[in-house]
């Protein structure tokens, strides 16, 4: 399971540390792991000192076995993977290193993997997000937070595509049109699927059962007004138009100031707050997560 | 995914064949609000051209499925495979179309479960809130059916007690309040009335305030 947005600060790495807490409350095995490797601080939110051990190790080479990497947290059930002590000039894992990451994680033993992806549309970023079999974009209802957002799911939606495509032309073509001012006039995911659906049936076929299989699920944090809560729907309905992508609204949490005073404790809100407006909310969330589970 | 020009109304709406009425109206709404050129939806979602052309198709979508005439013409010209008209290869998820619960949800709020745990969540001001907002009712809605002074929802929801007026109106407003947005009006006053009493203790005025000294004397 991934967590994504595009822009920072919109409640990412509070809603991962309370979803693993909710989650492994309810007895599953959860390892979270912080992707973020140069603002990692999932750690923080779940009153974890920085351990010795970390994904940049692993990013490094110091590490080889990501089996090494999990520590333990206060809550019981619930393992993390810390993304702290990340080489400065080099924030990024290379493709190749990625892959074998994600691989590696679906090995390690637990019942769910918890991605934190950091802020940005970063192509490590984006990897990370697609990795999950469930995939949540956190949005704010504020235009900068949309904005990326969509940015974001845009490029989850040409990188996956790439990503699907077997012909070596038509993967080109993805790539290209990821450039907002393409030469070939390709603007949206719309004039893509024609131009694939010219240049090869067959691929064409292949892109339009992608498409329809790339759910993603909304999460708008922070709402304040019945309108913030239909902005989920609102999105839900312009993703279906221009991205042809059949997200779900999975839910939304409530402004609550029991947010701060629990992230200043260190610890999960569900834990210390369980009968707060974003426990309750951040609850609702997971149940969905786990009716989806296997 | 179809071009904007191979949708039918239907689809553009994101309605079944049968929407009619209310459920038409919400739906239009959605769509408009969804698409509002200062909306914040549909914030550089796509070139502005095409969130233009779809904003046309929404009213003109909206312009013939409200007029029976307009509409019965346009069935015809769809053919007798309904099914086809209704967006399935990105459809509505069928938990969210029809089997809504509560009458007063609207359609376009639902498809969210229940909001609380079995666990025994308390119910105070912000159950309340969750409880307004489920239904998609912002303060203003509720302030009109129940007649109640939107700021004194406000404060209930809030539980600034110290703003509220005596407690035999209190316990009224959340009466109605809680009827309102569907929760048990039985179960919910007596424990948001033990909150309010708690923190705004009989002596600090009303009647309680009499009873609790008569009762000390």
């Amino acid at each position: 399971m991934s967590l994504g947005g595009g822009k920072g600060g919109v409640g990412k790495t509070f809603l991962s540390s309370n979803l693993s807490a909710v989650l492994a409350r309810s007895g599953k095995r959860v390892v979270a792991i912080d992707t973020d490797l140069e603002g990692a601080n999932l750690h923080t939110w779940l009153g974890v000192a920085p351990p010795a051990r970390s994904l940049a190790d692993y990013v490094a080479g110091r590490e080889t076995d990501v089996q090494g990497l999990p520590v333990e947290t206060p809550i019981p059930g619930l393992k993390l993977i810390t993304g702290t002590h990340g080489h400065l000039s080099m924030p990024q894992p290379d493709a190749e290193t990625r892959a074998r990451l994600l691989a590696d994680l679906r090995g390690l033993n637990c019942d769910v993997v918890l991605i934190d992806c950091g802020a940005g549309a970063h192509p490590a970023t984006v990897d990370y997000f697609l990795a999950g079999d469930d995939a949540l974009i956190v949005l704010h209802p504020e235009p900068t937070s949309i904005e990326n957002g969509y940015s974001f799911l845009r490029a989850a939606f040409y990188r996956r595509m790439e990503l699907v495509m077997r012909k070596g032309d038509v993967r080109s073509l993805v790539r290209e049109a990821m450039d907002q001012r393409n030469a070939l006039g390709i603007r949206t995911p719309h004039d893509l699927l024609r131009e694939v659906e010219a240049m090869d049936p067959e691929e064409g076929r292949r892109f339009r059962e992608e498409m329809g299989g790339f759910r993603p699920r909304i999460v708008v944090n922070e709402v304040a007004s019945a309108e913030d809560v239909k902005l989920g729907f609102q999105v839900r309905m312009v993703c279906r138009r221009f991205f042809g992508m059949d997200a779900e609204y999975t839910g939304y949490v409530n402004r609550d100031e029991a947010v701060r005073e629990a992230v200043n404790l260190r610890r999960p809100v569900t834990d210390i707050r369980p009968q707060s407006d974003a426990a309750v909310y951040v609850r609702r969330i997971a149940r969905k997560l786990l009716e989806a589970m296997p | 995914m179809k071009s904007l020009s191979e949708m039918t109304h239907y689809e553009v709406l994101e309605v079944g064949r049968e929407t009619e009425g209310a459920d038409l109206e919400r739906a239009y709404r959605m769509a408009r609000a969804a698409f509002a050129e200062d909306g914040l939806a549909s914030y550089e979602a796509c070139p502005p051209e095409e969130a233009a052309a779809m904003r046309e198709r929404i009213e003109l979508a909206y312009r013939v499925l409200s007029d029976p005439d307009a509409r019965q013409g346009y069935d015809a010209t769809l053919g007798s495979t309904p099914d086809d008209a209704v967006p399935i290869e990105f459809g509505l998820d069928p938990a969210s179309d029809e089997d809504i619960a509560p009458p007063e949800v609207e359609p376009e709020i639902a498809g969210f479960d229940d909001l609380e745990d079995a666990e025994d969540v308390a119910f105070d001001g912000a159950r309340l809130r969750r409880a307004r907002l489920r239904h998609g009712f912002d303060i203003e809605r509720i302030a009109q059916v129940t007649k109640i002074n939107p700021t004194y929802l406000r404060l209930i929801e809030e539980e600034e007690f110290e703003d509220l007026p005596a407690s035999v109106y209190v316990r009224g407003f959340v009466s109605a309040f809680a009827r309102c947005v569907g929760l048990d009006a039985e179960r919910v006053v007596p424990a948001y009335m033990d909150r309010f009493l708690a923190a705004r203790p009989p002596a600090a005025g009303g009647r309680r305030g009499q009873a609790h000294a008569s009762r000390q004397a």
